[in-house]
């Protein structure tokens, strides 16, 4: 298996890794089985209808880990709109994952729909 | 990618050639007298590739306690084991179309099987124990009155166990049962006597003994003949069983690798040995690992690990400074979980979770000291970054 030099970047040196701890403006997501080959955790912040200080931890593939660690420089100050429409193609694209991995960013983008589910029952 | 070459502890894939095997096969590449067809014995040149021939045979039949008209040279372990598997099971199948193998065995002769059932044989795959041993009474109780071969590996590729090829041979040989072994992981690792095993069909092959790529061979009972019909046809070399021109350069490689096998075999097993055990002990002080296999019927060089809480590709990227075999890749380079794990009765999960470390003739203790601090190092990382539970 071959790895683009973003996702090799993203490996090596994961960003924004860690949970928040929980509380009223803190949001929360888990989706994914190591069974299934990825299983990610997306805590995040809002302030001012703004996502801030996103962080993950993610069990996975290389381009699984690197998916992660790229969303959550992607959703930085990321609007409730801006979650809505955010698709795994784009990390697709982004970090050249082949096709017989798009099945784990969809697991990614579940979690991304859970945060935003989470989100909008605080509003 | 890192421009040094990685630790090589991948010595169950292949081994790397020998210097001096490389000097005996260079030396038949650049002499002009060795390089007659070894079957034109009508005159010098034929005549000379044919002496070096019969002699890398010699040493190749003393190195399992065999008869030199016993051993056929092949392309390899899967040929062999493909021309001991179909030449018995075709040549007696009037006698019976039952075989009794192991499901751990190598692809080789598991494709090989399945082709055999499409013709009409039935095969009893024997489940390993959880250690991924064979027991002799599993083999005992798998006979019916229409079985006709039983075919077992001596030393596991994935995990480094070893059968008790020499009951099962007693067993077979009382029964009048052709019995093949696949010994390409076994020589110059244990002592092997085709003859005291009753052994009728055994596998080589010069790769994995730091020998040439390309070149194996089978032995073959002769005394009472074994009776084999052969896979590949043409000029009638090897008595009919093996036709195609000898490669003199090849076999006399594979000659010298397992003379040298055999001559160095306790000093190698002594000091591989030490680094295996060094290597665990280092890998066992990382919460959660789990050694699969037998912890102590197994070959000086294998170890396969499995990291709970790691995932496999990872695992095997992070570590690209050594060059080990995961749990997922012995086929290929896709993720399907080892099936010689599985068989064992690990997860899927687990199982890509696995490395398989083997050492070799050339391997140090710097080397090994490296590979712990790195796995130690990556395996911690990753599990850092997984969700708490996970694994």
């Amino acid at each position: 298996m071959s790895y683009s030099a973003l996702v090799e970047r993203h490996f090596l040196t994961p960003r924004n890794v860690g949970a928040l701890a929980a509380a009223s403006d803190v949001i929360a997501a888990r989706r994914g089985a190591p069974a299934q080959g990825i299983e990610i955790e997306l805590s995040g912040g809002i302030a001012d209808g703004r996502l801030i200080d996103l962080k993950q931890r993610v069990y996975g593939c290389p381009h699984a880990i690197a998916a992660a660690s790229w969303l959550t420089e992607r959703l930085a100050g990321a609007s409730l709109a801006d979650l809505d429409a955010w698709s795994w193609r784009e990390a697709a694209d982004a970090l050249e994952v082949p096709p017989e991995k798009w099945g784990r960013l969809l697991v990614l983008e579940d979690a991304v729909r859970a945060l935003a589910r989470e989100w909008r029952g605080r509003l | 990618m890192t421009s040094k070459l990685p630790i090589y502890l991948d010595y169950a894939a292949t081994t790397p050639l020998d210097p001096r095997v490389a000097e005996a096969m260079a030396e038949c590449l650049r002499e002009p007298s060795l390089q007659g067809n070894p079957s034109s014995v009508g005159h010098e040149y034929g005549r000379r590739a044919r002496a070096r021939i019969e002699q890398a045979r010699a040493q190749v039949a003393a190195a399992i306690g065999a008869r030199p008209e016993c051993i056929v040279w092949t392309s390899g372990a899967t040929e062999s084991n493909n021309l001991a598997l179909f030449g018995v099971a075709r040549f007696h199948a009037d006698r019976g179309r039952h075989i009794v193998s192991s499901r751990t065995e190598h692809k080789a002769v598991l494709d090989a099987l399945k082709q055999l059932e499409a013709e009409g044989f039935q095969v009893t795959y024997l489940k390993p124990g959880r250690d991924g041993i064979v027991r002799p009474e599993q083999v005992a109780e798998a006979l019916r009155p229409d079985t006709q071969l039983v075919s077992l590996m001596h030393v596991n590729n994935e995990l480094g166990v070893i059968q008790d090829i020499a009951a099962v041979g007693r067993l077979c040989r009382e029964k009048g049962i052709a019995f093949h072994v696949d010994a390409a992981q076994s020589v110059g690792k244990l002592p092997i006597d085709v003859q005291a095993m009753n052994v009728d069909l055994m596998s080589l092959t010069a790769h994995k003994v730091y020998g040439p790529k390309g070149i194996g061979a089978l032995y073959v009972r002769r005394r009472p003949p074994l009776g084999l019909r052969p896979i590949i046809f043409g000029g009638g070399q090897e008595l009919g069983l093996r036709s195609g021109t000898l490669a003199t350069h090849q076999i006399v490689g594979m000659g010298v690798a397992f003379e040298l096998a055999e001559r160095e075999r306790a000093e190698d097993v002594a000091r591989i040995g030490a680094l295996r055990e060094r290597l665990w002990r280092g890998l066992a002080q990382l919460p959660d690992v789990e050694l699969n296999g037998h912890p102590d019927e197994r070959v000086c060089n294998v170890l396969n690990v499995s990291f709970h809480g790691v995932e496999g590709e990872s695992l095997q990227f992070a570590l690209r400074d050594i060059a080990v075999s995961t749990g997922s890749a012995c086929a290929s380079a896709s993720d399907e979980p080892s099936y010689v794990l599985r068989a064992l009765g690990r997860s899927d999960h687990l199982a890509q979770s696995s490395l398989r470390f083997s050492l070799g003739r050339f391997t140090t203790e710097q080397e090994i000291d490296a590979a712990i601090a790195a796995v130690t190092r990556e395996v911690t990382r990753l599990r850092e970054l997984a969700p708490r539970s996970s694994g």
